[in-house]
């Protein structure tokens, strides 16, 4: 079978005028300039909006006096696949079972957030919080101090309306 | 089956469909467990009397009027009995509910989480949510004394542990206060139990989370926890235990039961006496030479340097000091070396005594012994006499100025001198911490614990029992069968010993006393050499 060869007629310099295509980029280029529709967002001015269920770095709830809601129950570390929680339970002077150690390995967590879907008090929870970055990598073992201070708003990993919808 | 069934002796009865051939007088919960049937019960223990009070192991039995308790009704010919009938399901949902009316559902703080059996019946069978609305009534909790802490709201009432304390140790000391939902377990005086040297087993035998070890409170999840089926090390009683471990260290210990040796009990002083078994800054890897001159080495230099030592001392007196705390196959295997190397003129161990006994009322085989190592038996047969004072002091007079060779396995010499084995031609010392009195020690090896090795101990009964290794050991530390083993093998040829069986094969063919047995003869239940020794 012969092959069929298309030739393609070039323009021919001098013959051929660019207006018709040039006034046509421009005017999409000046339509864009009048449309304000703002794609990019100015980071770190601007901060985006996250949704209600992003898992972000970890955050502990405390009671009004100041101290964590964890019981050291055992169960977050049970769970956790990635097995980045430390606990060791203790007993505090007013007799109540409490964590003396508890540290999360946010570089090992994978973020699944079952550490606060188990939690039987509300107290670990995954935060919408993203900016992470330190000058050291031990500070990413965040603990027990470090999980009370921050104050990001935590996930929100089923509708509080409707618990059991999950 | 149908011959079977008209022996006097034993009865023939259906359960859930299966027949089952069973001695007459068991019970009907327990010819349900020889068929794998679990029936649930909270007051029934095999330890102890039936009082049929909690309700829940209600079964149906076909032809009775009503529902029967299984922990006291007898199997009788041609029954038929159903576990799961709906009757019988209906009515122990009913029984947990009730449970669970005052109980406060604390299973995130409560210590019996993960073993409790409220907490699988529950899972199991119960409602998923309670009808209760009126509040629950709350206790808050009570020291008893010794190690044991009270929890009444969680308490079911079963009363194992008023009876544990009345039929097994003799020495009734709790009792069941008030009535309904005020009833709560009490002790009569303010002691509480206060040096009763048991009671630490009404913690093992509470179904639920009411009674609590002080010593364990808080300290692991019970699915956190390796079980290790162990010796208890703290008296020559041998009770089998299990060694519960997390991140390679016990934290605590549990009766494993052995009709033969231990029942279902251990003393408090044995299941106190742990925390010696974790104990930081251990020898970690060999050290050849004497103090001041000391290397640290690898094995294969230690041994290798050693083992030329040995041979140019060929024929040499040899003294041994051993421990009661070493197994049968570390001491076995190091006596033989000994005669390998020259003359044994001397193998001693020293062992802590006490004053007196401390027997269990109720299960009159339990006792806590005066020697208060494991093996002081098995050193006795293997040929080591007791030196020393009660106190596990004195004795090594001839053994510090032997001038021959020297080799310490295990004793600490915590009262010996600094210039102990000074003249000793050759001073091998292998054990577990280093010492002031290792000092003129050619060679430092170190070695395991019996929680870090397999191998077997005597007990005072004379019984073979079976330990296994439940923690990892430090560094490059080695069971010392496995040191002195490979010596062994060098100097007389033949291979190593790859295992403890190995090494306790080879014992059980030098030594009458362990004729016959072997690792898997002793199994998990232990065995009594045949004939019994000397």
């Amino acid at each position: 079978m012969a092959i069929s060869v298309k030739v393609m007629r070039r323009p021919e310099a001098g013959r051929t005028s660019y207006m018709r295509a040039t006034l046509k980029g421009m005017s999409l280029t000046f339509k864009h300039l009048l449309r304000v529709k703002k794609v990019t967002l100015e980071y770190p001015e601007d901060q985006p909006d996250l949704h209600p269920r992003w898992r972000g770095t970890h955050r502990m709830e405390v009671h009004a006096d100041g101290r964590p809601k964890c019981v050291a129950c055992g169960l977050c570390p049970t769970v956790c696949p990635a097995n980045c929680i430390r606990l060791v339970g203790g007993e505090d002077d007013q007799g109540n079972r409490y964590p003396i150690v508890y540290e999360i390995d946010e570089f090992r967590c994978i973020f699944c957030g079952m550490c606060q879907e188990v939690c039987p008090v509300e107290a670990i929870h995954v935060g919408q919080h993203f900016e992470n970055a330190e000058y050291s990598r031990n500070r990413f073992v965040y603990d027990l101090d470090r999980l009370m201070e921050q104050d990001h708003p935590t996930t929100l990993l089923w509708d509080p309306s409707d618990p059991r919808s999950e | 089956m149908a011959d079977s069934s008209r022996r006097a002796d034993t009865v023939t009865l259906t359960i859930d469909g299966h027949e089952v051939n069973v001695p007459k007088g068991t019970s009907l919960l327990h010819a349900a467990e020889t068929l794998g049937i679990e029936v649930p019960h909270y007051c029934y223990h095999p330890g102890l009397s039936a009082p049929a009070q909690c309700r829940i192991c209600l079964v149906e039995v076909e032809g009775a009027p009503k529902l029967q308790p299984s922990c006291v009704t007898m199997a009788q010919d041609g029954q038929v009995v159903h576990t799961e009938s709906p009757s019988a399901k209906r009515m122990r949902q009913g029984v947990l509910e009730f449970y669970l009316v005052n109980h406060p559902l604390d299973c995130p703080i409560c210590d019996m989480s993960g073993e409790c059996k409220l907490q699988d019946y529950v899972f199991d069978e119960g409602r998923e949510q309670g009808r209760a609305r009126e509040p629950k009534r709350v206790f808050g909790r009570d020291d008893f004394g010794g190690d044991v802490l009270y929890y009444g709201d969680r308490c079911v009432m079963c009363t194992r542990c008023v009876r544990f304390m009345d039929e097994v140790a003799h020495d009734a000391r709790l009792t069941v206060v008030e009535r309904g939902d005020r009833a709560v377990i009490d002790t009569f005086f303010e002691s509480g139990l206060d040096d009763a040297s048991f009671a630490g087993n009404v913690v093992d035998i509470c179904p639920v989370g009411a009674l609590v070890s002080k010593d364990f409170l808080h300290k692991a999840r019970a699915w956190d926890l390796d079980h290790t089926p162990s010796i208890c090390p703290n008296c020559s009683q041998g009770c089998n235990i299990d060694l519960h471990a997390r991140d390679n260290l016990v934290q605590r210990l549990k009766p494993r039961e052995n009709q033969e040796v231990n029942g279902h009990w251990m003393c408090d002083y044995g299941r106190a006496n742990y925390e010696w078994i974790n104990r930081a800054g251990r020898i970690e890897s060999p050290g050849v030479g004497r103090s001041g001159k000391r290397r640290a080495a690898d094995w294969q230099t230690a041994l290798g340097a050693l083992l030329d030592r040995l041979r140019e001392s060929e024929g040499a007196g040899v003294r041994i000091v051993g421990s009661p705390l070493a197994s049968n196959e570390a001491l076995g295997t190091l006596h033989r070396l000994g005669r390998a190397v020259g003359t044994v003129t001397e193998s001693v161990f020293r062992c802590r005594r006490t004053e007196d006994e401390d027997p269990l009322p109720g299960f009159p085989l339990l006792v806590r012994r005066r020697d208060l190592a494991p093996n002081v038996d098995g050193a006795g047969i293997l040929g080591f006499e007791r030196a020393g004072s009660d106190d596990a002091t004195g004795g090594l007079g001839a053994a510090a100025s032997h001038d021959g060779i020297l080799v310490v396995l295990g004793d600490q010499l915590g009262d010996q001198p600094e210039d102990f084995g000074a003249d000793a031609s050759l001073y091998v010392y292998l054990g577990t911490f280093d010492s002031p009195a290792a000092r003129n020690a050619d060679f430092v090896l170190p070695v395991t614990t019996f929680a870090e090795e397999d191998g077997t101990f005597v007990n005072a009964q004379g019984r073979v029992q079976r330990f296994e290794q439940g923690l990892q050991a430090p560094g490059s530390a080695r069971p010392a069968w496995l040191v002195l083993g490979a010596l062994l093998a060098a100097l007389e040829g033949g291979n190593p010993p790859g295992s403890a069986a190995d090494a306790f094969a080879a014992l059980a063919a030098e030594y009458a006393a362990f004729a016959g047995l072997s690792h898997d003869a002793i199994g998990t239940a232990g065995a009594v050499p045949e004939p019994a020794h000397a």
